[in-house]
């Protein structure tokens, strides 16, 4: 064996022990909980504005749009918190440093998608008289880039967080095409039952993998 | 000073590709079942238990297996030998990458 096989050797060693660790860490219980959260979310903002139109915020008063604009502001910040606060306990649980190489690597590669998510909504808010139309591309924008930022973070993984990035992907795309009026139909399939679905899968997996 | 890596050094048990892979990711996990393993390395049914029953025979892996309900359960965990034995291996590679040069012979 020579220094170039040594290396590749070491190398292919780090790479799995990665992904071993991310099976071991992915926060189902955060999953359901984000999802419930983002159910919540839809059902406050449907009682504000009595539509499944993202757009129709626009017919509420600017301090009600502030107050809606905030609340999803802090479901977002929830969603963050509860997956490292359960990522974190479940490292600990295995003696697996939070910080560990793969978290990290994980973390970056969903980050850039969410940056551009952000960047783009608040383009959409910030017009003087902002567009019906452009406030309807929000909800599938979101879906499109988190389910690409899931999928990247997923390459690094196992199959299940690419299955999400591609479901997510998929569920944008056709919310953006042919069910653009229905935002918050959208963002309560996706980013509120598809999360409860996939975080009881890990759940129901992890649980039928790890005990007799 | 440090001798240079001999072939014997290499442990040809560890040495194979998909069983360093499963002692690689035990390592870090302090246990797996079999369909974890499965899913995390890529491979067949087939070709896990046969390196995990050669694994299982030198003595570096303890496969438990289990029922539940009706479905058997394996789960694998590296044995302290297995572990000792993996840390000798990456301390081996590390020994080659510093030493540079062609030091020793593919033991495979």
């Amino acid at each position: 064996m020579n220094r170039d096989e040594a290396q590749a050797r070491m190398s292919e060693i780090q790479r799995i022990m990665e992904r071993a660790t991310l099976w071991t860490l992915l926060p189902g219980t955060a999953a359901v909980l984000g999802g419930l959260l983002v159910l919540v979310g839809c059902g406050v903002s449907y009682s504000m504005f009595r539509s499944l139109d993202f757009a129709a915020m626009l017919n509420m008063p600017v301090n009600k749009q502030v107050t809606f604009c905030l609340m999803w502001f802090l479901i977002g910040v929830a969603g963050v918190v509860l997956e490292a606060v359960f990522t974190s306990r479940a490292a600990k649980r295995q003696g697996i440093s939070p910080t560990a190489r793969s978290a990290r690597v994980a973390a970056f590669s969903i980050t850039p998608s969410v940056v551009v998510a952000m960047v783009l909504t608040v383009k959409f808010l910030m017009h003087t008289y902002p567009k019906p139309e452009e406030i309807r591309y929000i909800v599938p924008v979101w879906m499109m880039l988190y389910g690409t930022g899931v999928y990247t973070a997923g390459l690094f993984s196992i199959r299940p967080p690419r299955v999400l990035g591609i479901v997510f992907i998929a569920m944008g795309i056709v919310a953006l095409i042919a069910f653009e009026n229905y935002g918050l139909v959208s963002a309560a399939l996706s980013f509120g039952m598809l999360h409860i679905i996939f975080g009881l899968y890990i759940l129901r997996k992890q649980r039928q993998d790890r005990a007799p | 000073m440090s001798k240079r890596v001999k072939p014997d050094d290499i442990d040809s048990v560890i040495h194979e590709r998909v069983r360093l892979a499963i002692v690689s990711a035990l390592a870090v996990a302090p246990e797996l079942s079999f369909n974890e393993l499965k899913e995390t390395l890529s491979l067949t049914d087939g070709n896990l238990s046969a390196h995990s029953r050669t694994l299982d025979k030198a003595g570096y892996i303890v496969i438990e297996k289990t029922f539940q309900g009706r479905r058997p359960f394996t789960t694998m965990r590296l044995s302290p030998k297995g572990r000792k034995a993996f840390e000798r291996y990456v301390q081996t590679l590390r020994k080659i990458i510093n030493e540079g040069d062609k030091t020793v012979e593919d033991s495979s």
